[in-house]
């Protein structure tokens, strides 16, 4: 079983609708396996990449938002920033990409209202985190994780200025960085976003700091990130799941540390071809084209 | 820094919301009971993960006059991060062991199912665990719940005040629900049974990771209105080695040498409670649970296997739920 094959079952698993749907037993189009979908064949398949892209145009909400899968509420939620990600370059996608940057900035972790912030102040002090420093959440109204935090920070920064609507994207970035920063775990790396509950360190996960890091790309000699890289390049070879390699492999490229046995190791994984769910099948191939995947990314090298 | 009417009600709502999970719940907000009239519960000894949980949990599942033949079998674990030499999740022979004994009583199909919470990488935890390995070994098939098929769905209680949530096919379609928790204490709710074990039919594609939005609706609360709204039939939980003091992720393993079968999830909650020496009443959702889920109550339970014994030292807490302990 060669490279091409994943990409072929990658663009056979594509819905007559033009999105994928989560995992392979699924025929509901969702957008997170979608964007990857489309960030892996953008340059392999024009008919599927036209497909895809007439999809999530029509999937985006009457508020500049998209939804997580097709038929889910209008509120939006963190795909956005990775769907205004995939459609980067597309000429046509350009004014939803603007509605959904204002959405985005019209958007932030609760923990941004004042009486939150009094409350993880006083009330709330399990979770050691600095409530000043705030970012976006999984979807409206919850407070900020990392995950969509780093998505969010990447989108932004596509922006060519910060004029004509978008003066408060730096701060807004700035504030995002912040609060990355602020969420690490105590050792390097991050995990979903509470590094120390209870006075006890919570260990980091391969997959949110490798994801966190591409926002840091360019800030490799900050400690927080230093610490960071060294711990995903010392954990990464005993990874044994596509999902947490292959973004493994993108990071770590992003910030130039060699890649070459990580490749070697994902693609001797057991069951490539049959994993089941399209994202971690998208990133396995996102990750085998790294270069192609960190450029689509809106990561420079 | 100016306070706006909308900033004043957020305020209100939240004072109002934080009251409300420590004050009993006065006016119900259930419309149904299911309670049976009768409760029955087996606490198993085990002191081991090895070969004789297969029998023993076969046996143990004997005691209960259940009919599974046809029926498509939903096994959940709780499994939610890796940690080594900490004692986060269902043991996967457990699990394997379940799954064996309901094909032998005739399930027509049987699937574990889980959406991790704290991990989004759930190959990552299937292979750190062991469970990738003994489920291949058995041919036993995963569902991820955090990226199944999902499907919207009314809430059959009003705790948290949300009317509905979308929630995975697979479990919603499922004749037959085990739920199938570590025994642990846990630092925001006390304990993690059964009940709370349902955190993880809640999709984080859909939600985010971790479930943020349970927490933010109330723990207690959302335990509630997901026990209401996806019945679970049947108990199995791992307390061979359980985990006290700062769960559910680092706390401290305790040796238990106990699994708790039950076919009624607010009494095996209560039983698993007082294994680990705590006054189950005085856990919001066990307490609220025995008024419509199940009995909590031991004139309503039948003690099949072990007769359930408090501990002669009780698990640790987190100082907040020093409560927990029985008088």
């Amino acid at each position: 079983m060669g490279v091409s094959d994943l990409f072929e079952e990658l663009i056979r698993r594509q819905l007559p609708c033009g999105g994928w749907s989560a995992l392979v037993s699924s025929a509901q189009p969702a957008l997170e396996p979608t964007c990857y979908s489309l960030l892996a064949l953008g340059s392999h398949a024009t008919d599927v990449h036209d497909r895809a892209k007439g999809f999530l145009l029509r999937a985006q909400n009457p508020n500049g938002s998209w939804p997580v899968f097709v038929g889910d509420d209008l509120d939006g939620s963190w795909v956005t920033s990775l769907v205004t990600i995939a459609l980067r370059d597309i000429v046509p996608a350009i004014p939803a990409r603007l509605k959904a940057l204002h959405w985005l900035l019209s958007n932030a972790g609760k923990e941004g209202n004042w009486f939150w912030k009094w409350k993880f102040r006083t009330a709330d002090r399990h979770v050691r985190f600095d409530p000043d420093k705030f970012g976006w959440p999984w979807f409206p109204d919850t407070v900020s994780w990392v995950v969509p935090t780093a998505f969010a920070i990447l989108a932004l920064n596509q922006l060519p200025c910060s004029c004509g609507g978008f003066e408060l994207a730096p701060s807004r970035v700035d504030r995002g960085v912040e609060m990355l920063m602020d969420r690490a775990c105590p050792g390097g790396g991050w995990n979903a976003g509470n590094g120390l509950v209870y006075g006890s360190a919570v260990a980091p996960h391969p997959d949110d700091t490798a994801i966190a890091l591409l926002a840091f790309r360019d800030r490799p000699q900050d400690p927080v990130v230093k610490t960071s890289v060294d711990y995903l390049e010392r954990t990464s070879p005993a990874v044994a799941a596509p999902w947490s390699l292959a973004w493994a492999i993108l990071s770590l490229a992003a910030h130039r540390r060699p890649i070459t046995s990580l490749r070697n190791a994902l693609l001797a994984l057991p069951d490539l071809f049959y994993i089941e769910d399209t994202s971690t099948l998208a990133l396995v191939c996102l990750a085998l084209d790294h270069e192609h995947a960190l450029a689509n990314l809106g990561v420079s090298l | 820094m100016s306070l706006t009417r909308r900033d004043f009600l957020i305020g209100s709502a939240a004072v109002a919301a934080g009251a409300s999970v420590s004050t009993p719940f006065f006016l119900p907000k259930y419309h149904f009971d299911r309670r049976p009239k009768r409760s029955r519960v087996a606490v198993l000894r085990a002191e081991q993960y090895d070969q004789q949980l297969g029998r023993i949990v076969e046996e143990g599942l004997r005691l209960f006059p259940m009919n599974v033949r046809g029926k498509t079998v939903v096994l959940k674990p709780n499994l939610v991060d890796y940690l080594p030499g900490n004692a986060i999740n269902t043991h996967p022979m457990l699990v394997v062991a379940a799954a064996e004994a309901f094909r032998r009583l005739g399930a027509k199909s049987v699937v574990v199912a889980e959406g991790p919470g704290h991990q989004r990488d759930t190959q990552l935890v299937l292979s750190q665990s062991g469970y990738q390995e003994s489920l291949r070994e058995e041919k036993i098939r995963f569902v991820d719940l955090n990226r199944d098929e999902l499907i919207r769905t009314p809430l059959r209680a009003s705790y948290t005040g949300m009317k509905e949530l979308w929630l995975p096919r697979t479990v919603l379609e499922a004749d037959f629900l085990v739920s199938m928790p570590k025994i642990k204490t846990h630092h925001w709710s006390g304990v993690t049974l059964a009940m709370k074990n349902m955190f993880g039919i809640v999709p984080g594609s859909r939600y985010g990771w971790p479930k943020n939005i349970l927490h933010w609706k109330g723990i207690q609360e959302s335990i509630l209105d997901l026990c209401a709204t996806v019945p679970i039939h049947f108990v199995i939980a791992d307390g061979i080695m359980a985990m006290e003091g700062n769960g559910p992720l680092n706390g401290t393993p305790r040796p238990l040498g106990s699994i708790v079968l039950a076919d009624d999830p607010v009494a095996a909650d209560a039983t698993c409670a007082r294994l680990m020496g705590f006054d189950p009443s005085r856990t919001v959702h066990v307490r609220e649970g025995a008024r419509f889920l199940g009995n909590a109550d031991l004139g309503h339970i039948d003690e099949a296997g072990d007769t359930v014994k408090p501990p002669t030292t009780p698990f640790h807490v987190v100082p907040e739920f020093q409560n927990l302990y029985a008088l």
